[in-house]
């Protein structure tokens, strides 16, 4: 963090005029956001690889001729062809199912501007938070053919969905394979055709307060004996250091990902590892799985955590957080438009770390994930798949694209987008220049009831100072007792 | 003329029911066939689910505990306010006031009071300097249960004084009266004429409120949805997560006859035990 | 003496612990966030009516209110009327058959109605009753038809034989025996039985969970379980849903706060 703090405030001052006439324009129209206003381009950055957005032409941080570090228009990542204009469909009524209750009132704008520009059509959205949706969506979609349009979470999720015929086959939609960067269209292709375009390009690592950080003089951690040593001055120091929400099963195993990623050697070793997990042939008492519930259980020891852990949910974690009472919020970035909701002044003030929670040399230095997989219900009736795919279609414009990603503090998978406008995805961009592992949690692949949950559920009680040998041994008796049921 | 009931009755309830037994013997995903695997759903939950176990030790020390205090508490506040006085009719309908509110309605009111770092409960403990008990009520597996079972007795306490007060209008004022001129004390006059005289009532109250707490999904799903670690997981709450979550209807449905089977034996334990009770004095 | 101080306050406790909850929840629905946690018993500054109306704006409130209603009004009457014939039957006829189906309504008094969770949503699905409100309503006169039949059953059989059999003389037909006597006496019963069965409808949210995912078919409880998930982290709109979903409850409760009583208790009572 070599920035000297004068050009720092100033280019984060010129973000927050743009961002707020950004605000202003996308308020009134959609169309608004064409506009090719790219402020940063040519300012100074940070880090070298950091990086704006995944599409193709992403502001990306680089050296110019003189060697400083500038922001710069590169072609990153390209789709399968020329991005597609939106479907158009007349009339019909569907609805949209997801988890993203924090987007209700941007989906809702997207929506508005889908309806008139589809004169006789209705979007509406049904949404569950997000641990009840991982547990209960299939339930609940799969005997409502209206769910004409659905997200589905990487891994377990998606499997069961497409296991159960829901998934329409959408391999020859141009609006999905030439508007979506190819790179992210893995989780939703299955034996080499695509059921689902996922929408959502996720950095899942903590966020922390920089502010604060700047002002007590904290450094980042960069290994786990630093992580420790922080947990220790942070709360010397009256603050939270992680506010981890274990109570919350969606988004208090955020944090797993980055415990996971540097367990195993290399990544197709802990795939192994997870699916040896989840078919039975190894148990929570294997090495590799007690040296992750042990350093649950010495940050836990450290004083990482919030006192009453097990009972500090995703309600309080992101307020402890926005009113400075937390310093690190290890959740992602799609959890930073909570935070600015309950603090606005929080807004420029989230930067984001790989948490790397080994002294070694780190083999991944943060987590990365293309999830909300939009896809269309196969089981809706032929009109209804039309105007799903319509809306999808419509989703995919990276007009609309930019517009979501910017509100709601999440960059997408859609080509051409640009969120500079967000100060918050700015600050945060430095992860992009990093060496970053796909989710890991989301490679468990069973219903998450039978297996994931349970396995969360033993780091809950390692954090909180169970016995582990007893512990590890009791829950694997009950993921036992979960396969055989 | 009861024919019309009798048939939606025996379609929607009774088939449904009994149908469970035949669900019971299959293990089932929802999606693939059915496989007939006889009664090893039954005994895999006996000798291999701690889960199963742990709730069905969580049912009855929910449904005890609820039973005694739910009990307890609205005989002492019918004995109180057994005189139709107005101060005592306005607190009857105070206490009775929770009873119109819904399971879930209780259930978010109950999880902000709780919230064990910005609940008013908390709050209120430290203020006063009591602050051991600011406990991390719904987060720690020591807690959630109690937690979930304190808020069930504030939801119905008002409910069953109501019944008391009417059981206990209707004995006789003499019998009082002949106490009195005994010199008994107001301990001895409830032992030995309020007890016995309200004991078909507490046997309704018992056996309402133990209902009550076997059906207590509502409260349960929505304030822990069985956590932390299963410590608040009570049958009904499981059979609804093996099924819709966990995708083994099968297996649910066997638990559900063991759900009947429970039920009906605590009833009729109860009902034993209150009559044989009632017939000697 | 010292009877009286335990007594009253003891008293005085229990009815603060009913009122305290319910105020902060009350006075929440007026506050902003922060105003709830910092100071959770203060009175609003003023009477900011900005929560409700985000509430009313999200469209989450109209039409979940119209769907509880129409369930449980259509339950309710549905349940009644097939439970007072039923009952009436039961009660006239002492027959073998009249002994026998008494006996199996009974059986659905003794065992809870969730047990029917898992074959209903089957049976449902099949049938293609899941987001339906007709679904519900069957479930629901299904699952109070025994109570009721119960309830009522109790009743008509205290109504004196003699009445019945003068009648039978003049040669009027069970038919207008229920019609004509039998019901508008048991007016009163009936009216009980109605806000006794009332709230179990307005307020269940097993079967709506397991059976209701399309939105515009959703009941009250269902939707502020999902505004649990939406609004996780803002207490005020969760105290909000929550006056704005108990508020007709309580207007009945204040109306008929008699029947109301009596047809809860009775249902305990009886059952």
């Amino acid at each position: 963090m070599k920035i000297n703090n004068k050009s720092h405030s100033k280019l984060s001052f010129r973000l927050g005029v743009v961002a707020s006439v950004f605000a202003a324009l996308l308020a009134t129209s959609l169309a608004a956001v064409h506009a090719e206003t790219t402020p940063v381009l040519g300012q100074r950055c940070e880090n070298e690889g950091s990086n704006t957005g995944i599409s193709s032409t992403s502001l990306i941080c680089v050296k110019d001729k003189a060697g400083k570090l500038v922001w710069a228009r590169v072609k990153v990542n390209s789709s399968g062809g020329q991005p597609q204009p939106a479907i158009r469909v007349s009339g019909g009524t569907i609805e949209f199912h997801h988890w993203r209750g924090e987007d209700q009132a941007y989906f809702d704008k997207i929506i508005s501007q889908f309806q008139a520009a589809n004169p006789g059509t209705t979007v509406k959205q049904v949404i569950l938070d997000s641990t009840s949706y991982a547990n209960l969506a299939y339930s609940k979609i799969s005997t409502n053919p209206k769910a004409a349009i659905f997200a589905t979470m990487r891994g377990a999720q998606f499997k069961q969905f497409y296991d159960g015929g829901l998934l329409r086959d959408l391999s020859s939609e141009r609006f999905v394979t030439n508007n979506i960067v190819k790179s992210a269209l893995t989780p939703g292709i299955v034996d080499g055709k695509i059921y689902g375009a996922p929408y959502q390009a996720l950095f899942n690592n903590p966020l922390y307060n920089a502010d604060m950080f700047a002002k007590k003089g904290w450094k980042v951690p960069t290994n786990f004996t630093q992580v420790l040593a922080f947990c220790k001055t942070a709360k010397a120091a009256g603050v939270i250091p992680f506010a981890w929400p274990a109570a919350t099963r969606g988004n208090g195993g955020q944090i797993f990902n980055s415990f996971l990623m540097n367990s195993a050697p290399d990544i197709a070793t802990l795939t192994k590892n997870i699916a040896d997990l989840e078919a039975g042939t190894t148990d929570l008492t294997s090495t590799w799985f007690k040296g992750i519930a042990t350093k649950y259980q010495q940050m836990g020891d450290a004083g990482c955590f919030p006192p009453n852990v097990s009972g500090y949910n995703d309600t309080v974690a992101p307020s402890d957080f926005a009113l400075g009472k937390a310093a690190i919020y290890p959740c992602g970035t799609f959890c930073m438009a909570a935070v600015t909701k309950v603090n606005p002044d929080m807004a420029g003030k989230m930067k984001m770390m790989g948490l790397i929670l080994t002294d070694d040399k780190p083999i991944y230095e943060g987590i990365t994930n293309n999830t909300f997989i939009l896809s269309v219900n196969a089981k809706a009736s032929t009109k209804d798949q039309q105007v799903a795919r319509a809306f999808m279609s419509y989703l995919l414009q990276p007009s609309v694209a930019q517009y979501y990603g910017v509100a709601s503090s999440q960059h997408t998978s859609v080509v051409n987008a640009d969120y500079s406008a967000n100060v918050d995805l700015l600050n945060t961009s430095d992860i992009m220049g990093k060496k970053l592992l796909l989710a890991p949690r989301f490679l468990f692949l069973l219903p998450q009831a039978k297996v994931r949950d349970v396995v969360e559920d033993a780091l809950i009680a390692a954090a909180t100072g169970s016995n582990l040998t007893t512990m590890l041994a009791d829950k694997s008796k009950i993921i036992k007792q979960n396969l055989g049921k | 003329m009861a024919l019309p009931a009798f048939l939606i009755y025996g379609f929607l309830y009774l088939y449904p029911a009994l149908s469970n037994l035949l669900y019971a013997t299959r293990r089932w995903d929802g999606v693939n066939p059915p496989e007939n695997i006889g009664f090893r759903n039954f005994t895999y939950m006996f000798t291999n689910d701690d889960v199963f176990l742990k709730s069905i030790n969580n049912n009855l020390r929910f449904t005890l505990f609820v039973v005694f205090f739910q009990t307890a508490f609205s005989l002492m506040f019918a004995t109180f306010l057994v005189k139709n006085t107005k101060t005592n009719i306005a607190l009857r309908t105070i206490y009775f006031f929770p009873t119109i509110l819904s399971s879930v309605s209780v259930g978010l009111i109950w999880i902000s009071l709780y919230d064990s770092n910005y609940g008013f409960i908390n709050a209120l403990f430290k203020k006063v300097g009591l602050d051991f008990l600011a406990l991390n009520w719904l987060g720690d597996e020591k807690y959630a249960l109690l937690a979930v079972a304190i808020s069930q007795v504030w939801f119905h306490t008002g409910q069953m004084v109501v019944i008391y007060v009417a059981g206990l209008q209707q004995i006789p004022q003499e019998l009082y009266e002949a106490a009195d001129v005994d010199g008994a004390s107001r301990w001895q006059q409830f032992k030995s004429v309020t007890w016995p005289m309200a004991l078909p009532t507490t046997a309704v109250v018992v056996a309402y409120t133990t209902i009550q707490t076997f059906r207590a999904f509502d409260l349960v799903y929505t304030m822990t949805n069985g956590g932390p670690q299963n410590a608040s997981q009570i049958l009904v709450t499981l059979i609804y997560t093996n099924a819709f979550a966990g995708f083994s209807f099968g297996y649910a449905a066997a638990q559900t006859v063991i759900l009947v089977l429970m039920v009906l034996a605590i009833t009729w334990l109860q009902r034993r035990t209150l009559r044989l009770d009632y017939g000697v004095k | 003496m010292r009877y009286q101080v335990i007594k009253n306050s003891l008293l005085a406790l229990f009815g603060v612990l009913i009122i305290v909850p319910c105020s902060i929840v009350v006075m929440g629905a007026f506050k902003s966030d922060a105003k709830i946690i910092s100071e959770p018993l203060a009175l609003p500054d003023q009477l900011n009516f900005e929560n409700f109306k985000r509430l009313f704006a999200s469209g989450r409130v109209w039409i979940p209110a119209k769907n509880s209603l129409i369930v449980s009004i259509s339950s309710v009457v549905i349940t009644l009327f097939l439970a007072s014939l039923a009952a009436f039957a039961l009660s006239r006829l002492i027959t073998v058959t009249g002994k026998v189906l008494f006996l199996l309504f009974s059986i659905g008094l003794a065992i809870p109605g969730q047990v029917n969770i898992i074959p209903i949503y089957l049976l449902f699905v099949k049938l293609h009753l899941t987001n339906s409100l007709l679904g519900l309503v069957l479930v629901n006169v299904a699952l109070t038809l025994p109570i009721s039949i119960f309830i009522l059953t109790t009743f008509f059989r205290e109504l004196p034989k003699e009445m019945f059999e003068v009648a039978n003389i003049d040669g009027a037909g069970l038919w207008r025996n229920y019609r004509s006597i039998a019901l508008p006496l048991a007016k009163p019963a009936v009216g009980a039985t109605a806000i006794f069965l009332f709230v179990i409808c307005w307020n269940d949210l097993l079967y709506p969970l397991m059976l209701i995912t399309q939105l515009d078919k959703k009941t009250l409880p269902l939707a502020m379980i999902d505004f649990r998930g939406e609004y996780l982290i803002q207490y005020n709109m969760i105290f909000t849903a929550i006056v704005v979903a108990s508020l007709p409850m309580i207007v009945m409760f204040l109306m008929f706060q008699r029947s109301f009583i009596a047809g809860l208790t009775q249902g305990a009572v009886k059952g």
